[in-house]
């Protein structure tokens, strides 16, 4: 029913009106896009104590949700779990002090993206903003182009940094930090162990 | 405290004037335990200051934070000074695949068994 409306009004010839999809119709009839259920992103939103303890937890669950709604791979889930593990780290021991909460949110569009959000209080001692964080890591990420030994700075540049595809930094405006960052699943690239490629990163 | 287990033994047959310790680690190792269990193999660098190698043995170690990989180029730091070697021995592709990722495969060797880097220290 959708598509023969959007064929009374689209002026486009045949052959292209066939490649749209349903949802194409309803957006150029101006109405809300429902997506079939199993493309829909399925977003899970957790918070917890600011307490290194409870991430155990949370990298079980990241692994298990990766491996089984997601498209991606096992062994991206276990990069996943290195991400998050990393994030929350940070949050903890710079963005939230002891007694608030950081969170968690995983938005999967399954078989295309994953994305992790980490956002802290901005109550922690050790508290920077979004334009330091930016400047911390792209030094960082400097660093770490030569052999690297000293004993802390790699979570962010190297790990997280080498296994997703955008970061984004933001200031909250209750005073907070969020970090945004997006893996895109592609096929080919999955199926390596893996990657030696030199991202480019879109970093706010 | 995420649950870890950290063994240390001798590695026998090391020639006169060496020492290699086997260090075995089960469980995670992270920001929740990751400074408390350093201390131990720091212990052990501190006890043999010369001609002191490691072997760690990575077939139970199921996850490694960033913090832990800091430790660990440490100890390589520190062993590598004082003309000892340190290795990796069947650690698990997770493991492999983070410590990859930063680098630090490129310093320290990794085997797939444990009888290959227990020999490859013991030349």
């Amino acid at each position: 029913m959708l598509r023969s409306n959007f064929t009374e009004m689209d002026p486009t010839p045949q052959s292209h009106q066939l490649e749209e999809t349903p949802q194409d119709a309803q957006a150029a009839l101006g109405q809300p896009v429902v997506l079939p259920l199993d493309e829909r992103p399925t977003e899970i939103m957790i918070q917890i104590p600011t307490q290194a303890y409870f991430l155990s937890g949370i990298r079980d669950f990241v692994v298990n949700l990766t491996k089984n709604m997601t498209g991606f791979s096992t062994q991206w889930a276990f990069r996943f779990q290195a991400v998050v593990d990393e994030l929350c780290n940070n949050a903890i021991e710079h963005g939230s002090k002891p007694g608030e909460f950081i969170r968690i949110t995983m938005i999967s569009t399954k078989g295309k993206s994953l994305e992790v959000i980490v956002e802290d209080t901005g109550t922690g001692r050790e508290k920077i903003n979004a334009a330091q964080l930016t400047a911390l890591y792209q030094e960082r990420r400097q660093m770490m182009t030569q052999q690297y030994l000293g004993f802390r700075g790699r979570g962010l540049p190297k790990i997280v940094g080498e296994w997703t595809d955008e970061m984004v930094f933001e200031d909250v405006p209750s005073g907070g930090l969020r970090v945004k960052v997006k893996k895109y699943l592609r096929k080919e690239e999955d199926k390596v162990l893996s990657t030696q490629k030199n991202p480019s990163h879109l970093v706010v | 405290m995420t649950p870890v287990q950290i063994t240390i033994e001798d590695v026998a047959g090391a020639p006169a004037g060496k020492t290699v310790k086997l260090i075995r680690i089960i469980g995670q190792l992270d920001e929740s335990n990751v400074d408390e269990q350093a201390k131990s193999i720091y212990q052990v660098i501190e006890a043999v200051p010369q001609g002191l190698s490691l072997v760690f043995d990575f077939t139970g170690l199921e996850y490694m934070n960033s913090k832990s990989i800091g430790y660990l180029t440490d100890w390589y730091s520190k062993v590598s000074a004082s003309g000892g070697k340190v290795v990796i021995a069947a650690a698990r592709d997770n493991i492999l695949d983070i410590l990859q990722v930063v680098g630090l495969t490129q310093l320290v060797n990794a085997y797939a068994s444990l009888d290959e880097a227990k020999a490859v220290v013991l030349q």
